[in-house]
């Protein structure tokens, strides 16, 4: 029972072994299930840091629920691109934390950087999905004018890095969304009422030290990764999957959530890590090594909960 | 590090408009500083057309204006069209469709990439003259600038031209 374990649970034996093989170099025993009555089994004897599943699974809430209740901390959909249709179905359920869309079989670091993270409880910063040696850039907002800017600097220097202009453009929007997010709708009072919400966003905001929000971002030729964080830690899980689910955001006029529904669109993985009550730090990660028409045509995500202590 | 300061770039400057023969040409980043709900009192003759050219950015605020500012034309009776409309904006008009309101779409850059030299391009596509291909979510063929090569579309059809299917 008390032996630390990762639960995969999948139908297909290629796949169960590719992922098995990623993730035992976690140390932790990893169990298998071809499927759902299994699964469900192993369950009753095991408590998995993570339950990783097959994206198609036909009753995933099942499996959720039952993790869930047995205190699993995290579960992971995997997906590839065919399946990519499948992703409204599973924001919709709004328990998945985290999904990886990639062709099969999975990109190993990205599962390895997932499960490590929960592993470790060691959630924050954008070095962990960055190649040793990578420069980052910092830079701190101390008035909300300055948005403009920085996002006009960071796509500028993008483009000096020899990126194309789609790269430039996305990272522009990934930015630009995440740094209004964290001036505007990040700031809540004790009675939790996000107080900047509703200010207008051309109005010149000067922060103060619990009010700046800090930039980084760096590039390492494979992905151009932005990292946004505010000293509030006022965006929580249910929030961001309803955002993220904002799937009419095609139908509709946009309104709340409709920043991190751009964002989510405007980049191939989006990672947020939540410390509630003490910070947000949000990461757009843009994969720079495949022209448009060879990447994935949907994006992953991850939610990370920081555990309070 | 702290990230060193590169010469003011032009790629998020202040939205402009001007008027260029029958069109209003639209400049620069549109998000909460853009003067959107001014283009339909510059309607003529019922019409409005809109150069989108050099339109470099849209964001969330943006995207609520341009609604705004469609449904506002509509309201009026005016006829929209959008010309030469530039990537930024077609990746909206593909994600959010209410950001179509009922406008007409002439011509829109979309991206290539040379097959022989790598060269990436945006290239202006006319959706009247294509309009056939286009439906079948056949891109039109293009040639590279620099060597001359067949250019390959750069993206997928299904998802990039979903703007034109309404």
């Amino acid at each position: 029972m008390s032996v630390p374990s990762i639960l995969i649970v999948h139908s297909d034996r290629k796949t169960q072994r590719t992922v098995q093989r990623i993730l035992g170099v976690t140390g932790y025993r990893v169990d298998v299930a071809d499927d759902l009555d299994l699964a469900i089994r192993l369950l009753q004897n095991s408590r998995p840091v993570l339950v990783v599943f097959d994206g198609s699974l036909a009753s995933p809430a099942t499996l959720i629920e039952a993790a869930r209740a047995n205190g699993t901390e995290a579960c992971m959909t995997l997906l590839g691109p065919a399946s990519a249709d499948r992703i409204p179905a599973i924001l919709g359920l709004g328990a998945i934390t985290n999904l990886l869309v990639h062709q099969m079989p999975i990109l190993a670091e990205e599962l390895v950087i997932t499960a490590q993270k929960l592993i470790r409880h060691d959630l924050f910063g954008v070095e962990k999905y960055l190649l040793w040696g990578t420069d980052l850039h910092t830079t701190t907002l101390t008035r909300g004018s300055q948005r403009g800017e920085l996002v006009a600097q960071l796509a500028a220097q993008v483009g000096s890095l020899g990126q194309s202009a789609r790269i430039s453009s996305m990272a522009m929007l990934a930015a630009d969304e995440l740094l209004s997010n964290a001036v505007h709708n990040a700031p809540r009072d004790a009675a939790g009422v996000h107080y900047r919400k509703e200010l207008p966003r051309e109005l010149e905001l000067p922060l103060d030290e619990r009010h700046q929000v800090r930039l980084r971002w760096g590039c390492d030729a494979r992905y151009l990764a932005i990292e946004v964080t505010d000293s509030f830690g006022s965006l929580d899980r249910d929030t961001i999957l309803s955002a993220l689910a904002t799937n009419n955001v095609r139908d509709s006029g946009g309104g709340a959530g409709m920043g991190i529904a751009l964002a989510y669109r405007s980049c191939d993985h989006l990672v947020f890590n939540l410390a509630p009550g003490v910070r947000t730090e949000i990461i757009a990660l843009i994969d720079v090594r495949h022209p448009p028409a060879e990447r994935v045509p949907a994006s992953s995500y991850n939610v990370f909960v920081e555990r309070s202590s | 590090m702290n990230s060193g300061m590169v010469s003011p770039p032009e790629v998020r400057g202040r939205m402009t408009i001007t008027d260029q023969g029958d069109a209003l040409h639209l400049a620069g980043a549109i998000d909460e500083a853009a003067a959107l709900h001014e283009l339909p009192q510059r309607a003529r003759d019922g019409h409005l057309v809109l150069d989108l050219a050099a339109v470099t950015f849209i964001n969330s605020l943006g995207v609520r204006d341009w609604i705004r500012m469609q449904a506002s034309a509509q309201k009026a009776g005016l006829a929209v069209e959008l010309r030469r409309v530039a990537e930024p904006l077609v990746h909206q008009l593909n994600m959010i469709i209410a950001t179509r309101g009922n406008a007409t779409v002439t011509s829109f850059y979309a991206p290539y990439q040379c097959d022989s030299c790598g060269r990436e391009e945006s290239l202006l596509i006319d959706a009247i003259a294509h309009a056939d291909r286009l439906i079948r979510l056949d891109p039109p063929p293009m040639t590279c600038p620099e060597c001359q090569s067949q250019m390959a579309f750069n993206d997928f059809p299904e998802r990039y031209f979903s703007f034109l299917t309404m």
